[in-house]
Order: C-alpha cells, then sequence, then structure tokens
C-alpha cells in the first residue's frame, strides 16, 4: 500500500527533476536513489505486515497479504539491478532521462496494483497504468522509424485488447453482478451460464495479449524489436512477470474452483505458444529479435503455473519471475554493448573478452534451464505444479521437447562466443562497475538454481 | 425493455467496433473503432447495473471514459510523431518490423 | 571416513575453478599438475572410503545441506555411499587420474592445457556427483554436468568446423535421452513423492504404493530411454563415434571411465524398480543385444583406429545391457570395470600410436609399429586379448559370465551375443595386425618420426595393461571357484535377479566353444589382413599367389559378406535410418521456423486478424464442448 503511494510520488518527483535538472547523470544517479528509496518503502512494507496477515484497502479493492508483498519487493530489486546495470544506455536514448525513469517508476505503480488486486476496476486501472508507459517507452527513440512503429502497433493492439479486457469484465459482472474477485468464486461448474464463461474467456484472452501468449502474440516480436533495447528488457521481464502474477491471481482466487471450465482452452494456448515462440526463435538471425521470440516461449512455460492451480504453481511463479527477469536483463545488459546485435556480432567475443562471455553464458544457460542455474529451478517447479496436479502429462512432455528446441538457439549465441572466428565489436567500454554488476546478476542466477529456498520460504 | 436488448445492441457495437479496427487501414479510424468497443462496453456496463440497481458498474464507466481519454491523449501523441516521419497515417506501410 | 565424502567431489572442483579462472596465467605445467594432484587426492580418499564399506557393508546417505525445500516436497543435497557408488569411485578417480597423467604430456604442445584440465577436472566432478547423488535429482545434475563437458571437450578444438559440429549432436543427443530421464524421475516424483533412493526402493519392496504393472514398465522404460542417450544405444548411438572428435585422452575418459557408464550405473541402481518391470528389462536386453551386434559389424569396416576403438565401445556398451536385462546386474558392474581397464588402455595406447604417427589415424598408413614402440605394442595387444576374450585376461572372466547368463535366459540370445563376440574379436585383431605388424606404410617422414612415447604416456599404459589381466580375478566363474569376490562385495545394495545357474559341464563347454571361436577369429584376422588389400601390392611374387587364394576365400566367405553387411548397415540402417531420423527431426524444426516466421507480416491489421480468429476459435472450442 505504502508503495504504490511511494512509487505515484517518487515518479511525480523524477519528472519535476527533469524540468530543472539538466545534466543527464545526475537525473540517473537521483533515479536510481529514488529507486532506492522505493525498494525500502517495498521491505518496510514487508517487514510491518505479519506472515500470515491479510490487509484490506480502498473499502476491500486492494488485498495485500504476504506473497504480494514479497513479489513486489523482488520485482523492484530487479528493476533496481535493472535500472543500474542499463541506466548509461537509458541516458543514450534520447534527451528526456527523468520522463523515461518517471514512467519506470509509474509501471511499477502498476506493478504494485496488479500483485494486490481484490477488485477488476483497480485490475483494469493497474493495467492501464502498466501499459501506457510504455506506450511511450517504445515510442521514445524518436529519431528511430522503427522505434515510433513499435510504438504504434503497440499502442493500437494494447487499445484493442483493453476493450476484450473491459468486455470480458462487464459480461462476468452481467453474470454475477460483483466485480469483487472474491466473490466470483460463487460461479460454480454447473451452473455457469454461458454469459460468464464468455466473461472468463475474454479475460483470458486478454490477459494472454499482455503476457503475450500465442496466437495474442503477435505484438511481442516487433514491439520488443523496435523499442529501444533498454526498455524492451524491462517489458519483457518485470512487466511480463507481473502481468502474469495478474493472469493468476484472477484465474486461481476467482476461477479455480472451475477450473475444469476453462483449463484445456488454456492449454492449447499454452501448447501453441510454446510452439510458435520456440519454433520462430530458431530462424532469427539478430540476437535480439531472438530473445523477443524466447520471451514467448518462456511466457509458454509461465502459463504452466496459471494452469496447475496449486500452491506449488504459486511458488513456481515467483521463481520463474524472478529467475527468468533476473537473466534476462543480464543478457540485455550484455547485448547493449555489443556494435552489431546479430548472431554474427557475437563471433569470438570470448577471445576478446573472456568475462563478458562467460556471464553471457551463464544468462543463456539460465535461459535455456540448465541445472545449477535459476532457470533449471524455474522451469522444474512449474512443471513440478503442471505434474502434481496431474491432467496435462502431454503438455508437459511437449514442453519438455520444445526445452529441448530451446537450447538450439540459445547455445547458438555459445557457439558464436566460443567456436566462431571473428571480431566481435563492443559499442562502449564495458567499465569496472558494469563487470561487478554482471558478476552480482550471474551470482544471482546461480544462487537461485542451488538454493531455490531462498525466495521460497518468506 | 429488457436487458437482453441491451445485450445484443452493445456485442453488435462490439463486432462492428473489432470487424473496424481489424479492416480500415488508417490509423485514426482504427483508434475510433477501438473506442467504439470501449462505448460498447460503457453501454453494457449501464444497463447492467440498471438491472441490478447497483451504482459500481456506473462508477466503472466513468473510470473507462478517463482511462479512454487519457489513451487518446498518448495514441494522437504516437500517431501524429509517426505522421510526421512518413507523412501518413495508413497503418498498412508500417511493415519495416516482420518476420 | 566415509563422512569425508564429500571430499571426493570437492577436490576435482577446487582443481576446477582454480585451472579454470586462471587458465591465461597458470603455466601449462602447473595446470597439469594441479589437475592431477586434484584426482590423485580423490582417489586417495576413495580408496579410504571403498575399503571400509568393503569391511562394514555398511549403505551410508551423508547428508550435506538442504537442496530443495518446498511443502511436501524435499530433496536434500545428499550422498549415498554404499559398494556400488564406492566402486565406481574407484573406476572414475582410478582410470581418471591415470588418463590425466597421461595428458599432462599428450597435451603439452596445445595451447589451451590449462582449460583443458579445467574442464577435465569438471568432467570428472559431474561424474562423482552423478555417482555419489542419493537421490534421482543429483544425479541428474550430474548428469547434465557430464553432457556439458563432453560438449566442452569434444568441441575442444573448436577450430575444426566438423569437430564443434560432433560436439553439438553428441549434446542434442545426449539432450534427447535426458528428456527421457526427466520424465521418468517426474513420474517417479508423481507417483511417490520422493526422488531419494532409499525411500524410493523402500516404498517399491515395502508394496506401500501399488501401481500397476504398465506404470513401473513406463518408468523404467522412460529411465531407460536416458540411458540410451548416455550410453550410447540403438538408436542414440551415433554421437559416440563423432566423439571422436575430442583429444583421445577424452575419448578414453568418455569412454572408458565415465559418463558411458552411467546409464549402466543408473539401472543397476534403479534394479529394484527394473525387478518389478518385465518388459523394460526386456526391452534392455533387445536393445543391448542389437546395439553389440550391430557396433561390431560396423567396426569390421572402419580404417579410422579411434573409429574402431568407439564402435568396439558401442558394442561392449551393448553387452553390458545385454546383461542387465537378463537380470545379471552384477555381472554389468563386473563387465564396466574390465571395460574400464582394457578400454581405457585401447584408448591410451592408440593415443600414444597417433602421437608418433604425427597425428595420422588411418590404419591403412600404419603398420610395423611393434619395432618402435616396444611397450605400446605389448600393451595394446593385452587390451586386444583382454577385449577379445582370452581366458586369463579380465575381459574373459566378465564377458563369460554375461554368455553364461544371457545362455541360462535364452539360447538364441547366446548365439547372437556370441556372434558379436567372436566379430569384436576380428575387428580388434584386425585393428592390432594392420597397425603393430606387418611393413609400416606410411611416409618416409612420418617413418623417421616413429618413436616411443615419453613415460608420461606409457606408465600409464603399463598400469592398466596390468589391471587389464589381473582385473578380472575378482570375480572367478562358479567352475573354477564357488567365491565371487565381486559378487560378495556388491552383495548389500545389488543382486541378480531371475538368473539360473548353469550346470558345470554347460558351462565348460560353454566357455571351451566361445574359447576356440575367438582363437579361430583370431587366426582368421591375421590370415586377412597378412596382405592389407588396401596397400599397393600389386607386385606380388608369384608365390604369394596361393595366399591370394586364401585371401580370396576369407574375403569371399567371411570379410566380404561382413563387410558388405557392415556397409549396408552403416548405409541404411546408420546412414538413413538412424541420422535420417534425428537430423530429419532439427530439419523439421528449422523448416517449421521458417515458415511460421512468415505469419510475422509486420502489418497490424493482419495481427488484429489473427487474434479475432484466435478469439473465435478459442470460444468455439470451448463452446462446443472441449472440456475436462
Amino acid at each position: 500500500m505504502k508503495a504504490i503511494i511511494a512509487a505515484t510520488v517518487l515518479g511525480v518527483i523524477l519528472m519535476f527533476a527533469g524540468l530543472f535538472v539538466k545534466e543527464k547523470k545526475s537525473v540517473a544517479s537521483l533515479a536510481v536513489f529514488l529507486l532506492f528509496v522505493l525498494l525500502g518503502v517495498n521491505i518496510w512494507d514487508l517487514v510491518t505486515t505479519a506472515p500470515n496477515e491479510t490487509l484490506s484497502f480502498f473499502n476491500n479493492m486492494l488485498r495485500v497479504d504476504r506473497y504480494a508483498l514479497w513479489f513486489n519487493t523482488l520485482m523492484t530489486g530487479c528493476t533496481l539491478l535493472y535500472a543500474l546495470l542499463v541506466s548509461k544506455e537509458i541516458q543514450r536514448v534520447g534527451s528526456h532521462v527523468a520522463e523515461y525513469f518517471a514512467l519506470i517508476c509509474f509501471i511499477l505503480c502498476g506493478v504494485y496494483m496488479l500483485s494486490t488486486y481484490n477488485n477488476v476496476l483497480i485490475l483494469f486501472i493497474g493495467i492501464e497504468i502498466l501499459s501506457i508507459p510504455q506506450y511511450i517507452l517504445a515510442g521514445s527513440d524518436k529519431r528511430n522509424l522503427k522505434s515510433s512503429e513499435a510504438s504504434l502497433k503497440y499502442f493500437l493492439m494494447g487499445a484493442f485488447s483493453t476493450g476484450i479486457l473491459l468486455m470480458g469484465i462487464t459480461l462476468l459482472y452481467g453474470a454475477t453482478g460483483t466485480f469483487n474477485i472474491i466473490q466470483y468464486t460463487f460461479l460454480q461448474s454447473d451452473m455457469l451460464s454461458p454469459m460468464a464463461l464468455a466473461g472468463i474467456l475474454f479475460l483470458m484472452v486478454a490477459f494472454a495479449f499482455k503476457v503475450s501468449a500465442a496466437p495474442m502474440h503477435m505484438w511481442t516480436p516487433d514491439v520488443y524489436d523496435g523499442a529501444p533495447t533498454p526498455f524492451t528488457a524491462f517489458m519483457a521481464t518485470i512487466v511480463k512477470a507481473s502481468a502474469f502474477v495478474a493472469f493468476m491471481r484472477l484465474f486461481s482466487v476467482s476461477f479455480g474452483a472451475i477450473s475444469s471450465d476453462w483449463m484445456m482452452v488454456l492449454a492449447i494456448i499454452t501448447a501453441a505458444t510454446l510452439f510458435v515462440g520456440n519454433i520462430t526463435a530458431v530462424f532469427q538471425q539478430s540476437v535480439k529479435r531472438m530473445l523477443a521470440y524466447s520471451s514467448i516461449a518462456q511466457a509458454g512455460f509461465m502459463l504452466f503455473a496459471v494452469l496447475a492451480v496449486n500452491a506449488t504453481a504459486w511458488q513456481g511463479m515467483m521463481i520463474y519471475a524472478v529467475a527468468y527477469s533476473v537473466a534476462t536483463i543480464g543478457m540485455f545488459a550484455v547485448l547493449m554493448k555489443m556494435k552489431d546485435y546479430t548472431y554474427d556480432g557475437f563471433n569470438g567475443l570470448a577471445k576478446k573478452d573472456p568475462m563478458l562471455a562467460a556471464f553471457t553464458t551463464v544468462f543463456l544457460l539460465s535461459l535455456a534451464g540448465i541445472p545449477l542455474t535459476g532457470g533449471f529451478m524455474a522451469k522444474y517447479f512449474v512443471l513440478l505444479a503442471a505434474v502434481e496436479q496431474g491432467k496435462m502429462m502431454w503438455l508437459v512432455i511437449f514442453a519438455l521437447f520444445m526445452a529441448a528446441v530451446s537450447a538450439y538457439y540459445y547455445f547458438r549465441v555459445i557457439m558464436a562466443m566460443y567456436f566462431k572466428q571473428g571480431n566481435a565489436e563492443l559499442n562502449t567500454e564495458v567499465s569496472a562497475t558494469d563487470r561487478f554488476l554482471l558478476a552480482i546478476t550471474v551470482l544471482l542466477v546461480i544462487v537461485l538454481g542451488a538454493a531455490p529456498n531462498l525466495i521460497l520460504n518468506i | 425493455m429488457p436487458v437482453q436488448y441491451y445485450l445484443f445492441l452493445s456485442l453488435a457495437l462490439f463486432c462492428i467496433g473489432m470487424m473496424g479496427a481489424m479492416m480500415r487501414r488508417n490509423a485514426i479510424i482504427v483508434f475510433m473503432c477501438i473506442e467504439l468497443m470501449l462505448n460498447a462496453v460503457n453501454l453494457l456496463m449501464v444497463a447492467f447495473s440498471k438491472m441490478y440497481n447497483d451504482a459500481a458498474a456506473q462508477i466503472f464507466v466513468f473510470f473507462i471514459m478517463v482511462v479512454a481519454a487519457a489513451e487518446v491523449a498518448v495514441g494522437l501523441a504516437i500517431i501524429v510523431m509517426m505522421y510526421r516521419k512518413v507523412h501518413s497515417v495508413d497503418i498498412n506501410i508500417l511493415n519495416r518490423l516482420k518476420h | 571416513m566415509t563422512n569425508l565424502v564429500y571430499l571426493v567431489p570437492l577436490f576435482p572442483l577446487i582443481g576446477f575453478l582454480i585451472n579454470g579462472l586462471g587458465w591465461r596465467k597458470i603455466p601449462k605445467a602447473a595446470g597439469g599438475i594441479i589437475g592431477s594432484v586434484a584426482i590423485l587426492a580423490s582417489f586417495a580418499v576413495s580408496l579410504g572410503i571403498f575399503f571400509e564399506v568393503k569391511s562394514t557393508g555398511a549403505s551410508t546417505v551423508v547428508h550435506l545441506f538442504d537442496f530443495i525445500q518446498s511443502g511436501t516436497l524435499y530433496i536434500p543435497f545428499s550422498f549415498q555411499v554404499d559398494a556400488l557408488s564406492s566402486l565406481f569411485l574407484l573406476i572414475i578417480t582410478g582410470i581418471g587420474f591415470l588418463i590425466h597423467v597421461y595428458s599432462t604430456s599428450y597435451m603439452h604442445e596445445d595451447e589451451g592445457m590449462v582449460k583443458y584440465f579445467a574442464y577435465l577436472n569438471l568432467f570428472v566432478f559431474s561424474m562423482l556427483l552423478l555417482v555419489l547423488g542419493a537421490n534421482y535429482l543429483i544425479m541428474f545434475i550430474g548428469w547434465e554436468g557430464v553432457g556439458l563437458c563432453s560438449y566442452l571437450l569434444i568441441g575442444f578444438w573448436f577450430k575444426n568446423r566438423d569437430y564443434t559440429n560432433a560436439a553439438k549432436k553428441a549434446f542434442v543427443m545426449n539432450r534427447i535421452g535426458d528428456l527421457g530421464f526427466l520424465v521418468g524421475m517426474l513420474l517417479i516424483l508423481f507417483n511417490y513423492g520422493t526422488l531419494s533412493y532409499q525411500e524410493f526402493f523402500g516404498q517399491l519392496n515395502g508394496g506401500q504404493v501399488q501401481l500397476s504393472a504398465n506404470m513401473y514398465n513406463w518408468i523404467a522404460i522412460c529411465l531407460f530411454i536416458g540411458a540410451m542417450g548416455k550410453s550410447a544405444q540403438i538408436p542414440l548411438y551415433t554421437w559416440l563415434p563423432d566423439a571422436m572428435a575430442g583429444p583421445t585422452p577424452v575419448s578414453a575418459l568418455i569412454h572408458a571411465a565415465t559418463m558411458v557408464t552411467a546409464g549402466i550405473y543408473m539401472i543397476a541402481r534403479s534394479s529394484a524398480l527394473y525387478n518389478l518391470a518385465p518388459a523394460a528389462l526386456n526391452l534392455v536386453a533387445i536393445i543391448g543385444l542389437a546395439t553389440a551386434i550391430l557396433a561390431a559389424s560396423i567396426a569390421i569396416r572402419q580404417y579410422d583406429i579411434k573409429k574402431v576403438l568407439a564402435y568396439s565401445t558401442v558394442s561392449q556398451l551393448g553387452f553390458m545391457f545385454l546383461a542387465l536385462g537378463v537380470g545379471a546386474y552384477t555381472t554389468a558392474v563386473f563387465h564396466v570395470m574390465t571395460h574400464a581397464f582394457f578400454k581405457a588402455l585401447l584408448f591410451l595406447g592408440s593415443g600414444s600410436v597417433i602421437h608418433a604417427m604425427g597425428g595420422e589415424q588411418d590404419i591403412r598408413k600404419m603398420g610395423g609399429l611393434n619395432k618402435h614402440m616396444k611397450i605400446t605394442g605389448i600393451t595394446f595387444l593385452i587390451g586386444c586379448l583382454a577385449i577379445s576374450g582370452i581366458p586369463g585376461f579380465s575381459g574373459f572372466f566378465s564377458k563369460d559370465e554375461i554368455l553364461a547368463s544371457v545362455y541360462a535366459h535364452s539360447p538364441v540370445m547366446y548365439y547372437m551375443a556370441l556372434g558379436a563376440a567372436l566379430m569384436t574379436a576380428f575387428y580388434m585383431f584386425r585393428l592390432y595386425f594392420l597397425t603393430f605388424t606387418g611393413s609400416f606404410r606410411g611416409t618416409e617422414e612420418q617413418h623417421h618420426h616413429l618413436h616411443e612415447s615419453p613415460a608420461a604416456i606409457t606408465i600409464p599404459l603399463i598400469v592398466l595393461a596390468i589391471l587389464s589381466v589381473v582385473g578380472g580375478y575378482v570375480g572367478l566363474p562358479p567352475v573354477i571357484s564357488e567365491h565371487h569376490t565381486l559378487n560378495t562385495y556388491l552383495g548389500s545394495v545389488l543382486s541378480n535377479f531371475n538368473v539360473h545357474h548353469l550346470e558345470h559341464s554347460t558351462e565348460w563347454i560353454l566357455m571351451g566353444l566361445s574359447t576356440g571361436l575367438v582363437i579361430a577369429m583370431i587366426i582368421v584376422a591375421r590370415v586377412a589382413t597378412k596382405n592389407p588389400k588396401f596397400a599397393e601390392n600389386t607386385g606380388l611374387a608369384k608365390v604369394l599367389e596361393n595366399k591370394w587364394y586364401v585371401d580370396e576365400l576369407y574375403d569371399a566367405v567371411i570379410v566380404r559378406p561382413l563387410g558388405v553387411l557392415a556397409d549396408v548397415l552403416d548405409r541404411f540402417a546408420e546412414k538413413m535410418g538412424v541420422d535420417g531420423v534425428v537430423n530429419g527431426t532439427g530439419r523439421l524444426v528449422r523448416w517449421s521456423s521458417d515458415r511460421v516466421r512468415l505469419l510475422q507480416t509486420g502489418q497490424v491489421g493482419f495481427y488484429i486478424f489473427v487474434m479475432v480468429i484466435g478469439i473465435a476459435v478459442i470460444f468455439a472450442l470451448r463452446f462446443f464442448g472441449l472440456n475436462y
């Protein structure tokens, strides 16, 4: 609760700071400092809430529990890591650095709302607060036509999906007479009206859009590819993870009891997502675009947590969100150092900068889900949740097969770095601070793989 | 009037909006079609609100309007930015990013 | 001593970290010493553990720390120390150490030597983790680690494109197998709620959770698919011959002491499960037998010294799986052990030859090396005698035990297995004779360069040769001695299932039969290689004409049909069948990627159209009855 207010206030402070502070560097430092403050507020929220306590705010429109607070804290931590790693690149995007950081703060406000909403009105507002700044961030590189194109595409399709979301909410309201997600639970399988079912399906489609699940994924590659790389890194990680948590909150709290009514449809969406994401990634030439498809593929795995509707699924979602975010942020941070975003641009990096290549390898191994990295534990937990639930064995096997396919395109980068001749050109000097931060990121990836309990037993 | 009439009317409007968003090439018209979808939702909300005698849905409608206005502000700015570059608002010429 | 078991994998890990982090700074010689000493230290600890386990016969689980704990799921990071794992520890660290020593000399000219030792230590570390883990998850971590290291080592000389492709092939094929392992693991977890051996086998034997026989079979088959990938069985064996791309000591390490025996270990470890899954056990036997025959027949026609050995490994692994399949688990472990000795010997010997030949691997260009490389020649001969199963050498005892168990199971299978064993004798001696006897067929320059290898290479060879001879005496057949040392030792964790003992007279006959035929095969090989056809021997004297006749006869009656068979199998079964399926999958993925990619047209209208169609399909699916 405090965090929502803090994020808004800090965002406004940053916008005003942009008016008075002209030096980009000092704005960035201020932003990082404010993010530290925000993390502090989150931790304050966390420690002042007892483990089993649930608080309600705004006439029961927000419902704050330990899981949500912990998720918010971790996501803020990831944002901080992200800001530290890429603040230099953000300064290079355009002249309005303060606004970019302010928008990131506003997005965080949306993240907090999405993890704590108890009323679909808050869900709607949260999604909009999350999305509208992203339209702007995607188009922030004004000199670049691709960036504008990404922004317009994202905006049109995002607005379209908002329409779908609202239709779902309205139909559910028509069927139940309430917006409160806990009161939806009186829906029952045998007396589910077509209107309620249609509402649920519309909501599922809208969420599928936000988490870029097939066939609502079409915007993802273009937007991620066109948007300035630092902002792609943010959109693909923290934003996506929080959309997932919102998805899961609604579908397990409200519709968990009637899961048999929507599970098959979501399972097909999951299979399609895994297929499209992994298969299309194979043929890409640009690592950035490959990562966009890979984010679709990873979304396919996260959908398992939504599908499973059990306690392990919540844990799986938490660890997946963090492990995936950390590894992807690290990967993007490396990518931003490269001059050429194609696979060939990585040729011979191991020789030129062995440390950077080693870091990249760890991030890629984590994304591919190799044991002893966070990515393995993440995949393990979400698949375990699906196995425990027991209805989706065919999908689990399909997912494992697709994980094998994913090794192909991740390892292509490793191959390029280690086994190919070439002169990988760096865009900027990799400073000692960068190396230190990347090393911390690598450490996080490995710690998550070795001791996932650190973030699960909270 | 029974609430079904409103339901069918707003579903029809929603579908018209959806079709328009799908088929029109002018970015502004696409955007207007999306607004049409939102207004179909608003209509339905109000109808249900009357049915349940519950004001919550009408409040919701206000929120939708406000957020839609915010979206218009951002959206038109993006379209203008695009127009300045390519001197057209035809969305079909936007295909540098593909495959 | 058992409490110190964590030291065993720790030393190689430390070695890896030192060499891996400082590979640019550390001088070559120091890197080799660090690597070797690390393995020696863990060998010493393993030795202590081995003797302790031998005297107490205890089976202990050493708990290190909690790995995963969530809800009902609890997976500790703990090690299982018992007769089976301590035996494997000895094999891995012992032979691993010899290979490290050998590498210090073999790789001393390579600029990446320190990196090489880092990989080698990591490899040993992963393998130790695999063997020591007290639950399937730890085993899986080691399993994947071994796969990763083999990728790094096979592609060690990465400047050659073929080599990196071979590395990729090995990795991908292993991953296919891993998939099976993972599914099997999840099935166990789902049905029993645990991955720990103790609890799982306890529940299996106690029968608290009754599953249908089918379920046991499925779990067992899934695990076996994992073993197929790692231990190179049909249809996933093709990576192993290609894996020869790595440096020769790596081949020795992969083939003899580690990696490929992982599958055997896993099935032996899970014997309690396999005892309940007769169909899966049958499948294991059939796949093993088919692999043994196929690989042996292909080996007959290979000219690359390492390729012959590679196919021979595949074939020997087939024998081990055959033994597992008929329920003779301890026999399979016995063969793992003897095979580790003589296959390491053969590979290191071939490395010594390649070293002397200046990188040449084609046996058509060798010949008569005995004169120049006495020690290598003699030790190689011992290896050949051992693998062929000449009485008195280690291979004889283990192979004989396998054949006897198979005979008791099914005489038809026995005859087929015997055929494979005879082919083994043939190709090994063909290799030996072509390489070490006759006259030299290489260039003058190579001839000049021929020399015996330095002590760091010959000493491991001699040690392994001694082991190849005496290694078999721990498992004397029942007709000679009632006391089977290895079976007694393994008795606390592993016992044969459903294996009938033969009458002594039958066993004598079988033994005599196989020995006689093997010796005959060696003679055939001798004659067949006397005047190698590929050599430019057109100017043959008239005196030799009769011999030509014999050659032709053998060629027509034995060599050519076998050769044709080998060619046919090579060309159709392997190239088109197995490679076709495996490569086809890859191509299918790329092809569909190229098509699916085009859906991304870049047009917003089309994207919205796809979404609308998606919504329509979802509604149609749901409202027309797709439901749980």
